[in-house]
């Protein structure tokens, strides 16, 4: 399994370390602004947002696009939203 | 017969194969649509329903359970246990309210308020005192956890000196946003009127003693607690829970038809989404959730 991911990493390294960057952002910001709970909302949104991009991104450049695959990542990433909102942000 | 009937099911829901298209059923579209409603009612509900005891405020914190860990901590370093003093809780409450209504998040108010006044305002003449804050925060444990993990707030927790301690947990909106605070005071009762050995712990001490002013409450903020248990299951931990083990059951089912897709060589002729892409943002959603649940300390 680790020797499948390895692969994978190798083949898109560029791509997966953007994503990899934007995580990291993600993580420290949120420890920046810690118990702020609309800067929190507003730091996961810009993270599902990028997900969403990177999604449409790197399917454009491996010449898989398509309007399903858009929407898995829509999904996957608007399901996240909306859980971690309840948590967040309940009353909003 | 029941076995194979179950384990088909399972098969089905998490193993690429020909029946399911090879892509596991839990990461189709059908499946994915029902998770998106569950996660729009969830919103929905909470939104116009009372998360446990607490209206609208997504926080599990009983001062109850505050107490006995601040207790425990004493108890490991072979302190004796705090009591618990309704004057320094009311202390608390008071600074708590004073926070929220002239929205500052400090042990200092804007006038020059200090921690010390509220203390002797409730009546309590304290010889040693000091205070602990906290925001945020979704759990006791993780409150008392971030106070032992910073000097200045452990200092506080374990100073021998200190035979009593109150608390508050108070809703409201500070700078427009809603917050949960925790105050956490305490104090060693003067034992001598003519002892004015007044100790600081987080900075200076004022010895004028000013009448207390009313209350002018706009967004009246609501006390959650006071010294009572709370007993009832938490729907903010349940909630937590819920939000994880969805995420680790998804990270499962990434994994699994990441396997066994590729172990059948369909891993690329498939028009799905990149598992492994999934599992890093995944990743470090989770790492997000834990992060979100720890507050802020001063």
């Amino acid at each position: 399994m680790i020797k499948l991911f390895q692969k994978e990493l190798k083949k898109h390294s560029l791509d997966y370390l953007l994503l990899f960057t934007s995580g990291i952002f993600f993580v420290l910001s949120l420890n920046l602004f810690r118990g702020e709970r609309i800067i929190e909302f507003i730091i996961l949104l810009s993270f599902i947002s990028f997900y969403i991009i990177w999604g449409i991104y790197h399917h454009i450049i491996i010449d898989k696009f398509h309007f399903k695959i858009v929407l898995e990542y829509i999904m996957i990433g608007f399901i996240l939203l909306f859980l971690l909102k309840i948590i967040i942000l309940p009353q909003l | 017969m029941n076995f194979f009937r179950i384990k088909s099911f399972f098969h089905h829901l998490f193993i690429p194969k020909e029946e399911n298209n090879f892509r596991s059923k839990l990461l189709h579209f059908d499946f994915l649509s029902y998770y998106l409603l569950l996660a729009l009612f969830l919103t929905f509900l909470f939104k116009n329903t009372p998360l446990s005891n607490i209206l609208g405020y997504a926080t599990d914190i009983s001062i109850k359970k505050l107490y006995d860990l601040t207790n425990k901590e004493r108890q490991k370093y072979n302190l004796s246990p705090l009591n618990y003093n309704e004057k320094l809780a009311e202390a608390a409450y008071k600074k708590a309210l004073d926070m929220f209504n002239k929205n500052y998040w400090a042990h200092f108010g804007p006038n020059g308020e200090t921690p010390w006044q509220f203390i002797l305002r409730s009546g309590y003449q304290y010889e040693y005192a000091g205070e602990n804050l906290a925001k945020n925060f979704l759990f006791s444990e993780n409150v008392v956890s971030a106070w032992m993990n910073s000097n200045t707030h452990r200092e506080n927790i374990l100073r021998k000196d200190y035979t009593d301690i109150g608390f508050a947990v108070v809703n409201g909106t500070l700078n427009n946003e809603p917050t949960t605070l925790v105050v956490q005071m305490f104090g060693k009762p003067q034992e001598n009127i003519f002892n004015l050995n007044r100790i600081k712990t987080q900075s200076l001490i004022s010895k004028e003693e000013e009448q207390p002013k009313s209350n002018n409450l706009l967004n009246k903020p609501q006390i959650l607690s006071k010294n009572e248990g709370q007993k009832k299951l938490s729907i903010t931990y349940l909630l937590f829970n819920f939000n994880l083990s969805f995420v680790f059951i998804l990270i499962m089912t990434l994994m699994l038809d990441f396997y066994f897709a590729n172990k059948m060589g369909v891993l690329n002729l498939r028009l799905t989404g990149k598992n492994l892409a999934h599992l890093i943002f995944l990743l470090f959603i989770i790492i997000g959730l834990l992060i979100i649940s720890r507050g802020a300390i001063i």
